[in-house]
């Protein structure tokens, strides 16, 4: 019976519950007696169960749970709670449980007899059943509720008053209800409104996108976040993801940890607390120690800066004094030193950097010493010296038994060069007496020999002698360069200096002395007698030849410039300037305050007479004849003509008068020769060979008509052509029409896009736009690009916003871009513009 | 008093209105005819930023460069050719009463003299070897030496740093101090020589007429070509188009520039051998003079003549104002432009009798005429010859050390080439003219061809009987006609000689490594 029940949502939650027991069975159960528990939760169902369908419908699987031994307590508390509302408000009360099924009957009928008489579907009623208890609770029974029965539950709300007024009103009006449109009405009314709503969004977009499109320039400037953060910004986001990352992320938060850092941070605070007077100290201290290092770096700054060789030497030598005084102080210093001299000696030895071995000093060697100025010599020979210096220190170190020479630095080589004389002439000596012991056993016993030997003996004897004698010369001359090189070098400190200003034949001397020396110190650990007879060499030639040569030399090379200004020599036909001739310099001094200085000039001017060519020549025409004195006088004949007039020839005449003529035909001619090279004139038509050629047809017919016409028009062409020209009405004139290809690639191909008319463009064009040409303010707007983006700016599409019309339309369209929507978007902007992209 | 304080304001209105049309250099398009909106709007901003800077340019005009040329004003009746220099010389301020002199150099023979473009330096060159540079501005010498053997010409290069001479074999660069720099041999025996400063091209013409440019700033030789009409030693550089006149013993005058074998423009001008050239600054006037004892002044745009005088000249020189100096014998006549190309005689010079005047030349940025005479040099004063406003951006001639060396920077660096040369440099960037036979492009060749097969497809064919016009034959036949109607474009195609141009970017270009990767692999 119950399932026959048609729309009752009870059957569908029975059947959702599981299978259940009819009633029937249910009730044969309860009479068979259960427990107590149970037997009163069945009651409370069937209590339920009288109450109300929709209240028992909810009851059964509460019922089915108890026997499931799966009653949940709080969902029973509700159901109970539910039960005595619905009790006290239900006006059909049921007392039984028996009744329960009689009374859905009931139900039933009532429901089917109000749907008969109202109209109305059952769900209505079922609803109305189903809500009545929960929501409200109405005070008469029976019959349909009405809107009145509602409004009196809202009564004394707020707005009651107009609900109750509007229902007043169309109770008193009769209702009709018109019918519906048709389709296709309501469609067009629709399509009206949706019209009307777009074209008020669309119109707004219009000035914007209008302004961008005739805008000169669009900014995509402002956005400049790129979007990329800081570094500490991206640490923030980062969450641990792999196991690895996760467990030292659990470490490094481990409350140990950050505790232990927490204490240690404050540990450093307590330290950092430092006192006032402290920190002042060492501020102090730590600006005088900048001044200090800034002062010295000046100082060195400037010290470097001077250029003075003579202050340099005075350092270096203080610096010398400094360090030997350190030397005798601290021995490790002292060694130190002669351990880095050593290096520079061996180094020196390795490279001979001091040895005329240098580009720079090849190059002076090579063009003469004599050449150079004062400085240039005072370095050679500092160089010089400065080897020998190495050089003959490293021997000293080598062998201790020269002690004489490793006695003193700066000892002068002139001394040395007496001792080496000294000791030559010694050696010769004992040589000579040595001589004299003769073996006299062997082969040398021969008479032959003997006399061979005697000879030689002799010879060598002689040789000794010369020998002798010359080292005699050269001390005495040593002697006397020495006095006067002392007189030279007392105020020179003593060391040796080529002056050449004192460019005399002492000095000379000096200097060829000065190699001398460089060659017999830098032979000296040779053989002796080598040597010996190597000085010998130079010194019985050099000094003499030496002298000479120098003497001639400066002669020639010491001159002054101004010399050879005063005397000329032979030379002094080309010796005509401003300065030598002397006019400059009067013209200077006449250059004073007086007015008539010009009539000075002139009346001087007439003092010097012209040199006028007596016999005046035709103009030089020749390009061979092209001597200088030739051309001078062509030169200065052809305006001679002109001033002494001179009655041409007759020849002359004729010729004078009648170039005229010539020049214009042989123009003419060139001119056709130019216009025939630039159009050339058309073939005459011709006999064509071929098909009755030999037969007198074609002879008779002449010439083909088609080859005619093509003749006429090629020839037609040509005179248009040549009327086009330039210079078709200028007779004197030729201007080529030849195309210059390398011009091209400076033309524009085509007329560029916009442009439809040659005239618009190239006038668009006639103006320059660089900077040489326009102010400041135009330059940067004349040369904008239409687009000013910065290179990775995301152009955001366009965004509407609200314009001030009364804004000034001529300032350039600034677009602002935003990372994100502005919220209040309607906001007006300083420039008021709107960002978009350009379409 | 009002009256005339409206006068005074309408009259600087109307100048200041001139200079900006001056300014505006010429007419902006009609936006009114236009139809393109877009075109138009862009148009009508450029031409107002256009306005902006004539108008800023006039003010600055006004303001920055008040002086004006003086010209001699004579009295009624007086002539002001008939001043002597000495009455001119008592009236001008002390600065300028220093400026002329006369310098008697009688041995070393003619001489030419050369001035730098900002008229600081004046170079001079005797023929018999005497060259002089010197400093006009403290009347100091520089450099003075001689160089021994025929000197024919002068000229200074981008500035006084360096300078060319024409001597007897070779000509020769020099700098300032006399060092020699180069020998340009293949110049051969240089009878004239000019500078074109703008684009570093040193232009000589030789013994055999051979026109020669170089290039100073590489040393490249621009051009050599042949004039093939004979020896000359008259030539001028125009300088509002860097084209270089030449005058020659036919009567003619060419003009030349160095992409092109042929004159641009041959003039007959002179019934006798042309003597001299001379072209105003602002490149529209030419002078010449020429042994029929005629002086011509000719319109460069017309080519036409627009004054001749009876009158023979050695030299000729225009000055920055427009005067015309010419020589002759002994007497330098300077003519000045009283309006519409009237030149009247303005003044008058007389040298000593027997001095043989070689060549004038305006000194630039002064009232000075220099003369190069066969017993030395002399300068006189001319009033209004010299442009009384420098612009320190174009020639400067306080310039300093630094500035000097910043300017020879800015000229090299904007060089123009040699091919900038045109008769008409406002050609430059306008749209070509058409030419008179064109090749056809790959795309109008392939439009030609597709109809071409159009209209082969589209014969319609006679029915035929015989099995003749199944649909197989009449097939193949279509076929064949395509094919025939084909042939002549694939031909013209074929013929460009080109390899395809896939294949070319697949053999030449060569990615970069990292994407080497991602290139094809050529099949094995």
């Amino acid at each position: 019976m119950r399932r026959g029940k048609p729309a009752r949502g009870g059957p569908d939650k029975k059947r959702r519950h599981g299978p259940r027991l009819p009633t029937t069975m249910r009730r044969e159960l309860d009479a068979m007696g259960s427990g107590p528990a149970r037997g009163s939760d069945d009651e409370e169902v069937s209590d339920a169960g009288a109450e109300d369908v929709y209240e028992y419908e909810e009851g059964v699987p509460e019922e089915e749970a108890g026997k499931n031994g799966r009653y949940d307590a709080v969902a029973k508390y509700e159901y109970e709670f539910d039960s005595d509302a619905s009790e006290a408000d239900e006006d059909v009360p049921s007392e039984e449980g028996e009744d329960m099924e009689d009374d859905g009957e009931d139900e039933e009928k009532q429901i089917r007899i109000l749907q008969e008489t109202t109209g109305m579907p059952r769900e209505a009623f079922d609803g109305k059943k189903r809500k009545q208890p929960s929501e409200l609770p109405l005070p008469h029974g029976d019959g349909p509720i009405t809107i009145h029965d509602l409004l009196d539950n809202i009564q004394g709300k707020p707005g009651y008053s107009k609900v109750r007024k509007r229902l007043q009103q169309q109770e008193k009006k009769t209702m009709v209800i018109a019918a519906p449109l048709p389709k296709v009405e309501r469609d067009k009314l629709d399509r009206n409104m949706t019209y009307e709503q777009s074209k008020g969004e669309f119109t707004k977009w219009e000035r914007p996108v209008k302004g961008n499109r005739e805008a000169a320039t669009l900014f995509f400037e402002n956005d400049v976040n790129l979007g990329v953060n800081t570094i500490a910004a991206i640490a923030s986001e980062f969450k641990p993801r792999t196991k690895l990352e996760k467990t030292i992320d659990e470490l490094t938060r481990s409350t140990e940890i950050m505790e232990a850092h927490k204490n240690d941070g404050a540990k450093i605070l307590e330290l950092n607390k430092i006192d006032v007077e402290d920190v002042r100290e060492r501020q102090n201290r730590l600006a005088k120690m900048r001044s200090l290092l800034f002062r010295h770096e000046m100082k060195a700054k400037r010290v470097k800066k001077i250029k003075s060789r003579t202050y340099h030497r005075m350092l270096k030598k203080d610096k010398l004094k400094a360090a030997s005084a350190d030397f005798e102080a601290d021995p490790e210093a002292a060694k130190d030193y002669a351990m880095k001299q050593e290096f520079k000696r061996a180094e020196e030895r390795m490279t001979l950097k001091h040895k005329n071995t240098s580009k720079w000093a090849k190059r002076i060697l090579k063009r003469g010493l004599s050449v150079q100025d004062e400085g240039t010599r005072a370095a050679i020979a500092a160089q010089l010296q400065q080897n020998a210096l190495l050089t003959r220190k490293m021997n000293s170190m080598k062998d201790d038994s020269s002690s004489e020479e490793s006695s003193d630095d700066d000892e002068d080589e002139n001394d040395s060069e007496a001792k080496i004389l000294n000791r030559g002439k010694e050696k010769i000596l004992k040589v000579i007496e040595e001589d004299k012991e003769i073996p006299n056993s062997g082969v040398f016993s021969l008479p032959f020999m003997e006399r061979a030997m005697k000879k030689q003996k002799e010879a060598a004897y002689e040789e000794a002698r010369r020998a002798l004698e010359e080292y005699d010369n050269s001390l005495r001359k040593l002697e006397e360069s020495d006095n006067t090189e002392r007189n030279d070098s007392i105020n020179v400190t003593g060391k040796r200096a080529f002056g050449p200003a004192k460019n005399t034949p002492e000095d000379a001397n000096k200097r060829q002395k000065l190699e001398e020396t460089e060659n017999s110190d830098s032979e000296y650990d040779s053989d002796p007698a080598e040597h010996l007879g190597n000085n010998e060499a130079t010194t019985k030639d050099g000094i003499p030849l030496g002298r000479a040569l120098l003497d001639d030399e400066q002669n020639d090379l010491y001159k002054s410039f101004d010399d050879i200004m005063k005397n000329p020599g032979p030379k002094t036909t080309f010796e005509v300037g401003m300065l030598a001739g002397d006019s400059w310099k009067t013209v200077k001094s006449s250059k004073g305050n007086d007015d008539n200085n010009v009539n000075r000039i002139t009346n001087k001017s007439k003092l010097q007479t012209p040199i006028v060519d007596p016999n005046p020549k035709q103009r030089d025409n020749d390009p061979d004849s092209d001597s200088e004195e030739e051309m001078v006088e062509g030169f200065m004949t052809i305006s001679d003509t002109k001033e002494n007039y001179e009655l041409p020839s007759q020849a002359d005449l004729i010729r004078q008068a009648f170039a005229g003529d010539d020049v214009e035909a042989e123009f003419e001619k060139g001119k056709m020769e130019v216009l025939n090279e630039e159009n050339p004139e058309p073939e005459k038509p011709a006999l064509v060979p071929g098909w009755g050629q030999w037969t007198d047809i074609q002879q008779k017919k002449g010439l083909p008509s088609w080859m005619i016409k093509e003749h006429e028009i090629a020839k037609r062409n040509r005179e248009e052509a040549l009327k086009r020209r330039k210079d078709s009405k200028l007779k004197h004139v030729i201007i080529s029409e030849h195309v210059d290809k390398k011009v091209e690639k400076y033309l524009a191909r085509n007329l560029p896009f916009p442009y439809t008319s040659k005239d618009v463009y190239e006038q668009s064009i006639r103006m320059p736009i660089g900077p040489d040409f326009n102010p400041a303010i135009s330059v940067s707007a004349l040369n904008r690009p239409a687009i000013v983006k910065k290179p990775g700016v995301v152009i955001k599409p366009i965004q509407y916003e609200e314009v001030d019309h009364h804004q000034k339309p001529d300032e350039p369209k600034r677009v602002i871009q935003r990372v994100t929507p502005h919220p209040n978007a309607k906001k007006k902007q300083s420039k008021g513009a709107t960002s978009h992209k350009r379409k | 008093m009002a009256p005339a304080r409206v006068d005074a304001q309408k009259d600087a209105e109307n100048e200041l209105e001139m200079k900006v049309a001056k300014y505006s250099r010429g007419k902006g398009a009609d936006l009114k005819a236009l139809r393109d909106k877009k075109l138009k709007g862009q148009l009508a901003v450029k031409e107002k930023l256009f306005g902006q800077s004539a108008k800023a340019a006039a003010k600055a005009e006004q303001w920055l460069m008040p002086c004006e040329e003086g010209f001699l004003e004579p009295d009624d009746l007086e002539k002001t050719y008939r001043f002597p220099q000495e009455s001119i010389m008592k009236e001008v301020d002390l600065l300028s009463s220093r400026k002329p002199f006369d310098m008697i150099l009688p041995v070393l023979g003619p001489y030419t003299i050369e001035y730098t473009s900002n008229g600081r330096y004046m170079l001079v060159g005797g023929r018999k070897g005497h060259l002089a540079m010197m400093d006009m501005l403290n009347m100091d010498l520089i450099k003075e030496f001689q160089v021994r053997e025929t000197v024919r010409d002068v000229a200074f290069l981008h500035n006084e740093q360096l300078y060319a001479v024409a001597q007897k074999k070779y000509p020769y660069i020099y700098n300032r101090h006399g060092t020699e720099i180069h020998c340009l041999k293949e110049h051969g025996k240089v009878l004239k020589l000019q500078f074109l400063t703008k684009q570093f091209l040193l232009a000589s013409i030789n013994s055999f007429g051979q026109l020669h440019y170089q290039d100073v700033s590489t040393g490249e030789m621009i051009a050599n070509y042949r004039t093939g009409l004979g020896r000359t030693d008259v030539m001028r550089v125009n300088s509002y188009n860097a084209v270089i006149g030449l005058g020659h013993a036919g009567g003619k005058v060419t003009m030349w520039k160095p992409t092109s074998v042929k004159p641009l423009v041959t003039m007959l001008c002179h019934h006798g051998p042309v003597t001299a050239v001379a072209f105003d600054r602002g490149g529209h006037l030419m002078a010449t003079a020429g042994v029929d004892r005629k002086i011509k002044i000719w319109d460069l745009r017309k080519y036409e003549v627009v004054k001749s005088y009876t009158a023979r000249a050695q030299s000729l020189d225009f000055s920055q104002k427009g005067l015309l100096a010419c020589s002759n014998g002994s007497q330098v006549e300077i003519y000045r432009d009283f309006g519409g190309h009237d030149y009247r005689l303005y003044m008058k010079h007389r040298m000593m009798k027997g001095y043989q005047v070689g060549k004038v030349l305006f000194r630039p940025y002064e009232d000075i005429l220099g003369i190069g005479h066969s017993m030395g040099l002399s300068s006189i004063l001319v009033p209004g010859s010299g442009e009384p406003n420098f612009d320190t951006f174009v020639d400067n001639p306080m310039e300093t050390t630094k500035q000097k060396r910043e300017k020879e920077v800015h000229a090299l660096l904007d060089k123009l080439p040699p091919d900038t040369i045109m008769l008409n440099p406002n050609l430059i960037a306008t749209v070509r003219a058409p030419k008179k036979k064109e090749k056809k492009t790959k795309k109008e060749n392939e439009e030609e061809m597709e109809e071409a097969i159009e209209a082969a497809k589209n014969t319609a064919r006679k029915k035929k009987t015989k099995g003749r016009s199944k649909p197989s034959k009449r097939a193949k036949k279509k076929e064949e006609d395509v094919f025939r109607a084909k042939r002549p474009f694939l031909e013209q195609s074929e013929g460009d000689g080109r390899p395809d141009k896939k294949q070319r970017v697949g053999e030449e270009v060569e990615l970069p490594k990292a994407l080497q990767r991602f290139a094809k692999k050529p099949q094995s």
